[in-house]
């Protein structure tokens, strides 16, 4: 009885979008403990906390979460208000282009510390 | 009492316009059908639909002062006057203050909006137990007067594609039937990016439903069928 089926898809994005959200819900008061644990913090410091791999992995774990969960929030938006296909799926590339850049600049970052 | 009343024939009107009124008419325990009923009396080329005059046939959804509601159970007491009565939004105007409402049908015929049990016919009922039937409360109330799809910014975005959330409460009412059998197809059709997952829980319909409904949950309860099934 699949005759009258939908898309079969926005489920998986739906739910990508709330499990990024939990991994920043997790992340984020995490890491302002690890930061208050190492206060007073000078930008020696501050570079110090990114030091152990963990701290590094987790951190861009985060940032990879919070870019997946705003591109998935655009997409909405623009599936929303974008009704012409050739330059919403131009616009989906684009950002999704854009925030792998972040990506990789967020893991450029983590590893020019050490 | 001022009201504006929204007025457009498409067959003569080249666009919409607004007609003040003036009713004599003491406000306390009247409602806004109340009014429309006066003008009618001084002028009959005004088109409205009402049927009940008492919240039950969601015939006289209109758009009171900004906010969907049924005339016929909107107090005129506490109204800013003067009174903008227009048609449902985003759904084409046939005359005046009556609406096509053919696009919201066509979603609520989409969910099935009908027990679906390929067992063969008892002989006198298919029974249901005080729970499960309790199940149902909040979904079999809906009188489809459209005050919430037509509130929905999804909906006005994607008529033709997102089911709006009368639609949604009434597919959200078939699944949990404990009579219906056609679950998992129901969910198969649910599942799309367009069907369902244009609510992004704005939360307008709970707003604006005159049944004190809440699609929104019914739509969160079909996501929440949707990843129990996926995982």
């Amino acid at each position: 009885m699949r005759t009258v089926a939908g898309a079969r898809r926005g489920l998986d994005l739906w739910l990508w979008q709330r499990a990024s959200a939990v991994v920043m819900a997790l992340y984020l008061p995490a890491f302002a403990l690890y930061a208050a644990i190492h206060a007073p913090l000078d930008y020696t410091a501050w570079r110090g906390l990114f030091d152990p791999l963990i701290v590094k992995l987790a951190t861009l774990i985060f940032i990879a979460a919070a870019l997946l969960h705003a591109w998935i929030g655009l997409r909405e938006i623009l599936i929303d208000y974008v009704h012409v296909l050739g330059l919403r799926l131009a616009l989906y590339l684009a950002f999704g282009l854009l925030y792998a850049g972040c990506l990789l600049w967020a893991a450029a970052i983590l590893w020019g510390t050490a | 009492m001022h009201l504006r009343v929204y007025r457009y024939n498409p067959e003569t009107d080249a666009k919409p316009r607004m007609q003040d009124y003036t009713v004599a008419l003491e406000a306390r325990g009247k409602m806004v059908l109340d009014a429309l009923l006066a003008i009618k009396a001084q002028d009959d080329s005004l088109a409205f639909r009402r049927s009940c005059r008492e919240g039950v046939c969601g015939s006289d959804g209109l758009n009171i002062n900004g906010i969907n509601a049924l005339a016929c159970v909107t107090p005129l007491t506490g109204l800013r006057q003067p009174i903008e009565i227009r048609p449902l939004p985003r759904l084409p105007v046939i005359r005046d203050l009556v609406v096509d409402l053919s696009q919201f049908y066509r979603h609520y015929r989409a969910v099935k909006p009908y027990l679906i049990n390929l067992d063969p016919e008892p002989e006198r009922e298919r029974l249901q137990s005080p729970a499960e039937r309790a199940e149902l409360d909040g979904l079999y109330e809906c009188i489809l007067c459209a005050c919430c799809t037509t509130a929905c910014p999804s909906f006005w975005w994607n008529p033709k594609r997102f089911l709006g959330p009368a639609a949604l409460l009434q597919a959200c009412r078939f699944i949990t039937d404990s009579r219906d059998q056609a679950t998992e197809e129901r969910l198969d059709f649910l599942e799309d990016p367009y069907r369902l997952f244009r609510c992004h829980a704005i939360m307008n319909c709970v707003e604006v439903c005159p049944k004190g409904l809440n699609p929104t949950a019914a739509i969160g309860k079909i996501k929440a069928l949707l990843v129990k099934r996926a995982l």
